[in-house]
C-alpha cells in the first residue's frame, strides 16, 4: 500500500467517521480498506450503518448500509464479514441505488379489463386468496403452483414450503435455483449423500492452483477473484482458465485453456485416465473412503412433455472403472475436445502431483449442462482420486449465482422434492415435517411434480391455473421463451407475480403485488461457503410494499389456516427462523442461533458447540465424523464417497449446415440475473446500456460483420436482434457466439434450448444450435 | 599416459553426462507447460479486458509497493498542461537524444518502468503501452510556444477528480471518467511516484480495478429509461 501522510482534514474526517462508526456499534476498525471508502464521505455526513448481506450473486459478501433521515445513502464492504474483507464490486456498491427507481411497485395492482387497477393490498391478497381457494375446489390442489427464487430470505422460502407442501397439500412448489443450482445438488447428493461444499473460501488462502471450469469468476464472483488474485501476487499462486470463450478470467490467469462445447465431460475422464495411468491415484484414500458406481447412459434430453428419467446406481468395482477410462485416453479426447494433449496432461499433472493444493471453481458452466450432475461427478472424481478434498487449499468448490440459493432454495428446499429436512419421497422426513409444522403426515404428498421447466409446461398446457411467482422473472430467464410467454398469457392460467419492479412477467400477470426490497425488511439468506448471514430492516419501504413471507401469511390466514401462521407482523422472522432451526438440529447441518447470527457477519454450518465446521468430512475440522477415521463421508450409509463412471455424450442440438453456431448464453459484471435491480441503477446501466453478440473475429470477418452492427440469431425455436461486438468484453472461440441475457429488450432466451439434465432437471443455456445474419 | 587420459576423459564424460541429465530433469520438473496446437488464441486477446492485468506480473517493477516522494510529486494541472486537450496524447516537455530514433529503444528505458531522472529532477512516468514502440508517432516534442497563426481553440473540460466528483453515492468508488483505448492499464498512471498527486490510488495491490470501477462517458449522460419502464399511470384508476 502507499504511504503518504495523512493530512489533518482527512484525520479529522476519519475521527468522525470512528466515532460515528463506534456509536453505530455495529463495526470495529477492522480491515484498512473500508476506511478508504470513508475518505469520500462529506464531513458533516452522520450516517447510521447496518449490516447484511449483498443482494445479488452467491459469494455473499457482507455489506454496511448507511442510512440518513431514514434513506439508504450509502454503501460499504464489511470489514468483519470473511468473505469479502471489506471489498464489493461495482454492483455492490451501487445497489441501493435501484430502490429509488421512479416505476418502482408501490402499491398492488389488479388487471381488470385488460389494465391494471391501484388496489388496497388488503384486497388484492382477498383476491389472491380466494383464487387459490376456488381454483382448489374447482380443479385439485395439483392445478396451484408457487415459483420462487434463490433470492426469497430463508424465512420467505420456508413459508411458501409449509402453505404448499403442509396446509394446502401439493408439491407444486419450485424455484429458479433450478435453473442455476439444481446440477450442483444432485451432484453433491450422488457423489457424497450430502448437499453444499464441504470447504469455504477460505481454501483460497490455502491453496496453490485455481482450475477455474467453464467459469468467469474476475465478472461473476468479483470479490472471490480478487482473493484469488491477491494470493497470486502475495504467494505465487496459480490459476487456471478452462473455458469455452476467452473472458477477462482469461486474460488474468496463468493459463487460458479452451475447449469445444460439452467435451469438459471427456476432459475430466482423461484427466482420471492420467491420475490412473502415471499412478497418482492416493491409494489409501480411495481404497478406505470411495466407493465406484456406474448409472444409465443414453437418458434423453427432456425435451418433450411430462418427461421423465430415475437413475439406476449399480456399484462397480476399480478394475471396471480403469476399463471404462480406456476410452478417455488424451490422445482419443484431444480429438474432438480441441484441447491438445499436452494441455490434458498438464492439467492431470496439477491434479496429480501430491505436493501441490487444488481448489476447482465452477458454476453455470457445469451446472447448465445437459450432463450436469455428471460433470460434477466427474470433477468430484478427480479430487477423490487423488484425495484432495475437504482440506484447507484442497477440494472441488461449487460456486452460487443467487444470494440464497443454497441458503433457502437448497436448505430450505423450495424445490418439489424438497422439505426443509430431506425429500418428499421419505417417510421419515415427512413425519419430521408434520411434527413442526403441526399437519397431518397425509397432508404431505410423497410424490415430486412440477420441476421448473415442467411447470411452465404445464401453464402452457393449461395443466396449471394458477401460479404465484414471487422474486423472480421467469420470462426473461426461462429457456425458450418463446413457448412459455405465449403459455404464460393464456387466460387457462391466474398469474400473480411478487416482486419490487414491473418485469416481463408481471406484464403477463392477473395481481401485481408490491414486494418490500432486501433492506426494506429483515431477513436471512446463505451464500455459497454454507454461511448463513442475518440482517435487520434498515429503511421504510414507499408505499403499500409487504415483505414476501408476510404476504404469504396474510393469504394463508385468509385461505383458513391461521392456526399454522401464529407468527406476529414485528417478528415474524425470527419466529420463522426459530422454528426452522428444528428441521437442522445435529452436527451435521446445526445452524447457529439467532444472537449469534444477530452479532456475527455470517456465521458457516454445521455450527457445533459455538463452532463453526469450515472443512466437513475431516476428522479434523468436523466433529459430525464418527468413523474413526481421517475422513468420513457420513451422508452416504457406507461412509464412502462415489466415484462415478459418466460417459461423454453429446449435446442434444450441434451447429449443422443450417444452424452452423453454438449460441452460449451468460452474465457480465455491470448487471445480475435479468438486471430489474441492476439496469435501474444509472451508473451499471450507462457502463452496460444494451447486450451485445459477440463473434470471434475470423467469424466476424467471414461473415462481413462490422462492430456495431444489428445482428439477427435465429434457432429452431426464435429468435432475437442484436448490436455485435468483436474483441470487446469477451472472445468466443469459432464457430460460437456469446450473448448476455439481463436486457428485456433483447431476449436471447426467445432463441434458447430448454434441454435439461435429466437428474437434476436444470436447463442448458450453454449450447443450441443457430444461425446470423444481418439485420 | 593413456590410461590416465582414458580415466580423465572418463570422469569428464561422466560430468558432461551429469550436467545434462540434470538439466534434462530441471526443465521437465519446470510447471510452464507448452503452447497447445490449435490456433483457437489464448490469453491476452481482448485488449480492453487484458490490458490492466497487464503489469502486475512485471519484474522489477512491484505497483504494490511504490515508494511516495513528496518533494518530486507531478500534479494533475501539469498531467493536463502537457495535453492538447483531454485524452489526446502528451507532448515530450523535455529534450530529446536521438531526433532520428522511433523512440522505442530511448523512450522506453525510463518510461517503461519509470525512476527519478536526476537531470530533470523528476520521475519519469509510466506509460499504459510499453508494447507500442513507435513513440513518437503520437508523441511530439515542443520546441516553440509560439502558434502559426493566431488561434482559438478551446480545450474541452477535463473530468474533475476527487471526492464526489465521479461517484454515484457517497463513498462509493468513482466511475471511470475518461476513455480507456490505450489506457487499458490503470496502475500506470494511477501508482507510483510520477503519478499525478491528486489521481494516485491508494490501493494499486488491489489489481482488478475494474471489479469496482466502470467507466462512464464524459458528459453527464442521463440515463435513458425509456427502452424499459413500464408505465402504468395511464391506466390508474386513483
Amino acid at each position: 500500500m502507499n504511504k503518504s501522510a495523512t493530512n489533518r482534514r482527512s484525520f479529522i474526517k476519519k475521527m468522525a467517521m470512528m466515532s460515528a462508526m463506534t456509536a453505530a456499534s455495529s463495526m470495529f476498525p477492522g480491515i484498512l480498506f473500508a476506511n478508504e471508502q470513508e475518505k469520500g464521505i462529506p464531513e458533516d455526513a452522520n450516517l447510521d450503518w447496518k449490516k447484511g448481506p449483498c443482494r445479488f450473486c452467491g459469494v455473499g459478501c457482507g455489506i454496511l448500509v448507511g442510512t440518513e433521515n431514514g434513506k439508504a445513502v450509502a454503501v460499504k464492504g464489511d470489514p468483519n464479514s470473511s468473505v469479502n474483507k471489506g471489498l464489493l464490486c461495482v454492483k455492490g456498491y451501487h445497489q441501493i441505488m435501484c430502490i429509488q427507481s421512479k416505476d418502482r411497485l408501490t402499491h398492488a395492482l389488479v388487471k381488470k379489463n385488460g389494465s391494471y387497477v391501484r388496489t388496497p393490498i388488503n384486497d388484492a391478497l382477498d383476491l389472491v386468496a380466494s383464487k387459490m381457494k376456488e381454483t382448489i375446489t374447482n380443479h385439485g390442489k395439483d392445478s396451484v403452483a408457487m415459483y420462487t427464487s434463490g433470492q426469497s430470505t430463508i424465512p420467505e422460502g420456508y413459508i411458501a414450503s409449509k402453505l404448499m407442501k403442509g396446509a394446502i397439500g401439493t408439491n407444486n412448489l419450485d424455484c429458479n435455483a433450478r435453473l442455476c443450482m439444481a446440477s450442483a445438488v444432485t451432484g453433491f447428493l450422488t457423489s457424497f449423500g450430502a448437499d453444499e461444499p464441504m470447504g469455504c473460501y477460505e481454501d483460497i488462502d490455502h491453496a496453490d492452483y485455481f482450475v477455474t471450469w467453464g467459469n468467469n469468476m474476475a465478472e461473476m464472483h468479483p470479490v472471490l477473484f480478487s482473493r484469488m488474485l491477491e494470493q497470486k501476487a502475495l504467494r505465487g499462486a496459480k490459476i487456471i482458465d478452462f473455458a469455452t470463450r476467452t473472458t477477462r478470467s482469461s486474460t488474468a490467469s496463468d493459463r487460458s485453456i479452451l475447449f469445444e462445447p460439452q467435451t469438459d465431460l471427456a476432459v475430466a475422464n482423461a484427466i482420471c485416465y492420467e491420475i490412473i495411468k502415471n499412478g497418482w491415484v492416493n491409494r489409501s484414500f480411495v481404497e478406505k473412503h470411495c466407493s465406484f458406481s456406474k448409472g444409465l447412459t443414453d437418458m434423453g434430453y427432456g425435451l418433450e412433455d411430462h418427461y421423465e428419467f430415475t437413475d439406476k446406481p449399480q456399484k462397480i468395482d476399480f478394475e471396471a472403472y480403469k476399463e471404462f477410462l480406456k476410452d478417455y485416453s488424451p490422445e482419443l479426447v484431444a480429438k474432438y475436445s480441441k484441447v491438445s494433449v499436452r494441455d490434458i496432461k498438464y492439467l492431470a499433472s496439477i491434479y496429480g502431483d501430491p505436493n501441490i493444493k487444488v481448489v476447482s471453481y465452477w458454476c453455470m458452466g457445469m451446472n447448465q449442462h445437459t450432463r450436469g450432475t455428471w460433470i460434477n461427478n466427474l470433477v468430484y472424481n478427480i479430487h477423490l482420486l487423488t484425495g484432495k478434498i475437504s482440506q484447507p487449499g484442497n477440494g472441488p468448490f461449487s460456486l452460487t449465482g443467487q444470494p440464497s440459493a443454497c441458503g433457502t432454495a437448497r436448505e430450505v428446499g423450495t424445490f418439489t422434492h424438497k422439505l426443509p429436512h430431506g425429500v418428499v419421497t421419505n417417510q421419515e422426513d415427512r413425519e419430521m415435517a408434520a411434527r413442526i409444522w403441526k399437519v397431518p403426515v397425509e397432508n404431505i404428498p410423497s410424490k415430486p411434480t412440477y420441476h421448473a421447466t415442467e411447470m411452465f409446461r404445464a401453464v402452457d398446457r393449461g395443466d396449471i391455473k394458477f401460479i404465484w411467482v414471487q422474486a423472480t422473472n421467469p420470462l426473461v430467464s426461462l429457456p425458450k421463451t418463446s413457448r412459455y410467454r405465449p403459455g404464460m398469457e393464456k387466460e387457462s392460467c391466474f398469474v400473480v407475480v411478487s416482486d419490487v419492479f414491473p418485469t416481463p412477467t408481471s406484464d403477463v400477470a392477473d395481481v401485481i403485488l408490491p414486494a418490500s426490497w432486501h433492506i426494506e425488511k429483515g431477513g436471512l439468506y446463505g451464500n455459497s461457503e454454507r454461511r448463513t448471514q442475518y440482517w435487520d430492516k434498515m429503511v421504510e419501504g414507499p408505499g403499500e410494499t409487504t415483505p414476501d413471507a408476510w404476504m404469504f401469511i396474510e393469504v394463508a390466514k385468509r385461505m383458513g389456516y391461521g392456526d399454522l401462521f401464529p407468527y406476529s407482523k414485528e417478528n415474524h422472522v425470527e419466529e420463522i427462523f426459530n422454528e426452522y432451526r428444528q428441521f437442522h438440529e445435529g452436527a451435521k447441518h446445526g445452524m447457529a442461533p439467532l444472537e449469534v447470527l444477530k452479532k456475527e457477519s455470517g456465521v458457516i454450518w454445521p455450527y457445533v458447540n459455538g463452532k463453526s465446521t469450515q472443512w466437513r468430512f475431516n476428522a479434523k475440522y468436523d466433529p459430525a465424523c464418527s468413523n474413526g477415521e481421517d475422513f468420513h463421508f457420513y451422508g452416504k450409509p457406507d461412509g464412502k464417497a462415489v466415484i462415478w463412471q459418466r460417459p461423454f455424450e453429446e449435446a442434444p442440438e450441434k451447429p449443422d449446415q443450417e444452424y452452423p453456431f453454438w449460441l452460449n448464453t451468460g452474465r457480465v459484471i455491470e448487471h445480475w440475473h435479468t438486471g430489474s435491480m441492476t439496469r435501474r441503477i444509472p451508473v451499471l446501466h450507462q457502463a452496460m446500456p444494451n447486450a451485445y453478440v459477440e463473434f470471434h473475429p475470423d467469424d466476424a470477418k467471414t461473415l462481413g460483420i462490422r462492430n456495431g452492427e444489428n445482428i439477427k440469431i435465429t434457432s429452431r425455436r426464435g429468435s432475437c436482434n442484436l448490436p455485435a461486438s468483436i474483441n470487446e468484453r469477451g472472445l468466443p472461440t469459432k464457430g460460437q457466439i456469446f450473448v448476455p441475457f439481463f436486457d428485456e429488450n433483447m431476449l436471447i432466451n426467445d432463441v434458447t434450448l430448454d434441454a435439461f439434465c435429466p437428474i437434476s432437471k436444470e436447463p442448458d443455456y450453454k449450447k443450441c444450435a443457430v444461425k446470423v445474419e444481418k439485420a | 599416459m593413456k590410461k590416465r587420459l582414458g580415466i580423465i576423459s572418463l570422469f569428464v564424460i561422466i560430468f558432461i553426462a551429469f550436467i545434462i541429465t540434470w538439466n534434462y530433469s530441471y526443465l521437465e520438473g519446470l510447471e510452464e507447460a507448452d503452447i497447445p496446437t490449435y490456433d483457437t488464441p489464448t490469453g491476452n486477446f481482448i485488449p480492453a479486458e487484458g490490458g490492466v492485468f497487464k503489469r502486475f506480473n512485471n519484474a522489477g517493477h512491484d505497483f504494490s509497493n511504490m515508494p511516495i516522494d513528496e518533494n518530486h510529486q507531478r500534479s494533475l494541472d501539469s498531467y493536463y498542461d502537457n495535453r492538447a486537450y483531454h485524452g489526446a496524447p502528451p507532448s515530450i516537455p523535455h529534450p530529446v537524444a536521438k531526433d532520428r530514433s522511433l523512440g522505442g529503444n530511448t523512450c522506453l528505458q525510463c518510461h517503461q518502468n519509470g525512476g527519478f531522472v536526476e537531470k530533470f529532477n523528476a520521475y519519469a512516468p509510466v506509460t499504459p503501452h510499453p508494447e507500442l514502440i513507435n513513440c513518437r508517432q503520437c508523441h511530439v516534442a515542443i520546441k516553440t510556444n509560439n502558434t502559426f497563426r493566431e488561434f482559438a481553440f478551446t480545450k474541452v473540460q477535463a473530468p474533475e477528480v476527487g471526492v464526489g466528483a465521479n461517484n454515484a453515492m457517497p463513498g462509493s468508488p468513482p466511475m471511470i471518467p475518461h476513455q480507456l483505448q490505450m489506457r487499458e492499464n490503470c496502475i500506470t498512471c494511477h501508482s507510483g511516484p510520477s503519478a499525478p498527486k491528486e489521481i494516485r490510488v491508494s490501493h494499486p495491490e488491489r489489481i482488478n480495478c475494474r471489479q469496482c470501477h466502470i467507466p462512464i462517458s464524459n458528459e453527464k449522460q442521463q440515463m435513458d429509461a425509456s427502452t424499459f419502464l413500464r408505465q402504468f399511470n395511464n391506466s390508474y384508476e386513483e
